[in-house]
């Protein structure tokens, strides 16, 4: 096992070096500012290689300080780079300007800068939230029901922080599940005394009380992001 | 060997793996650092009045609050890490050191929104990452070849180190050492509210001795 280390330790090395060195000469050959940063990046990564190339537990422990560090020196520089452009082009800096504001929603901002027509942006929210509410039914009881509500909630407030309005249809079933919570809460109550008064029908009370509960605390955790809805 | 370049070695604080430790040398260099950096909080920067070429009036820079509390707070933390450099002894953590440092020179230097000063700084910040290949791969490859990072270990090794020794120094030189040539190209005596590069020059300085100190040891 060890010579297969060894043997391929060497190489690793090596292929760090020559990243590194053949990334010293493009950024010698680079006049564009951005371009010799990217570069400098590979030089990271070409360092992240030569510990990875050392193979053992403890340098597995001593790459993710050195990628933490390399991505610091990064946001640093390109930080710099930024507002060296501003400066430049002597427009007043936006006041809220960032490193990430490619990533903003119009929420933040206002105002929506392109038409972006993402349908992404509207499908993946309710996929994500069918998933998390037919994984919490699965789960039942308590843990399901906050999976369902976490699952409720990030629907509603994906769908507010794209300005976009809960459908009514959604909002009346919502309401009326929420209604519900007295018959599930007598559901919970009555499965839970089954498991004393009846202890051979354990599985029949044991699916009755999750039920209850699931839909008990799904239903009123998910409210959260209905409240908000309500002027 | 140790004892002759450290001075008598008062013990260690065993924290896992990052292991620090009390000698005579890393004690005075802690001190000084500390002390440099109370200074750096305490200090206010100086108004400047510049005089102008073609014009009659001469003008005054002011240093606002919120230009001044970032860039103290760049000088405070490159205080506190090369007070950490001192006294760590695992070479890894070592290097973690020089790079914290050599981000905080970054910070300080690109606190004044000057076109000329970022440009230093942000060539500074180039060789800066363009260093940490050496620093860490020569890292990297002791730890290869001798197992250990300890520094209080790695003169017991008979293995030859040379050439890690020699890129380390090399990623020392980049990541810190050339902190002061960059604030002397950046002008950042000229530049308003200048005094906190001075912590650029101490942090360099201690963290050269303190690294030729190490590769004489391991």
């Amino acid at each position: 096992m060890e010579n297969i280390i060894y043997s391929i330790y060497h190489p690793t090395v090596l292929v760090g070096f020559a990243i590194g060195i053949l990334s010293l000469f493009a950024i010698g050959f680079q006049k564009d500012d951005l371009h010799a940063l990217i570069l400098t990046d590979v030089i990271e990564c070409a360092m992240l290689i030569i510990i990875a190339g050392v193979g053992t537990d403890l340098a597995e422990a001593l790459i993710l300080p050195g990628l933490v560090v390399s991505l610091a020196e990064l946001l640093a520089v390109s930080e710099v780079l930024i507002t060296r452009k501003y400066l430049k082009s002597k427009r007043p800096k936006p006041r809220s300007y960032r490193l990430f504001e490619e990533f903003k929603l119009p929420l933040h901002t206002g105002e929506l800068k392109y038409n972006i027509e993402m349908e992404v942006l509207k499908t993946a929210p309710r996929f994500l939230a069918i998933v998390l509410i037919i994984y919490g039914a699965i789960l039942s009881g308590f843990t399901g029901g906050a999976v369902i509500a976490t699952g409720l909630l990030f629907y509603a407030l994906s769908k507010r922080a794209l300005g976009l309005e809960i459908s009514e249809e959604l909002k009346t079933m919502w309401e009326g599940i929420s209604g519900l919570s007295g018959i599930a809460w007598a559901l919970w109550v009555i499965g839970f005394l089954g498991f004393f008064v009846f202890p051979d029908k354990w599985l029949l009370c044991l699916l009755m009380a999750g039920l209850g509960l699931v839909i008990k605390v799904g239903s009123k955790l998910g409210l959260i992001g209905y409240i908000g809805e309500v002027k | 060997m140790i004892e002759s370049i450290t001075g008598y070695l008062f013990g260690i604080v065993p924290l896992g793996d990052i292991v620090f430790g009390f000698s005579e040398f890393s004690i005075i260099g802690f001190i000084t650092a500390v002390i440099f950096t109370i200074i750096v909080y305490l200090t206010n920067p100086e108004k400047q009045l510049e005089a102008q070429k073609f014009r009659v009036e001469d003008k005054l820079e002011v240093v606002s609050l919120k230009e001044l509390k970032i860039r103290r707070m760049m000088a405070i933390v490159c205080g506190i890490a090369t007070a950490g450099a001192m006294l760590t002894c695992d070479l890894f953590d070592y290097a973690l050191f020089l790079t914290l440092v050599g981000i905080a020179n970054i910070g300080i230097v690109s606190a004044v929104k000057r076109e000329w000063v970022l440009t230093a700084s942000y060539q500074y910040g180039l060789i800066a990452i363009i260093a940490t290949l050496p620093l860490f791969g020569s890292a990297g490859i002791i730890l290869a070849k001798t197992g250990t990072l300890s520094i209080f270990e790695l003169p017991k090794t008979q293995t030859s180190l040379l050439f890690e020794k020699i890129m380390f120094a090399a990623g020392m030189a980049g990541e810190t050492g050339i902190a002061p040539f960059y604030a002397a190209k950046a002008e950042m005596f000229r530049a308003p509210g200048s005094p906190y590069i001075l912590m650029i020059h101490l942090s360099s300085l201690l963290l050269i001795v303190r690294t030729v100190e190490i590769l004489l040891t391991i």
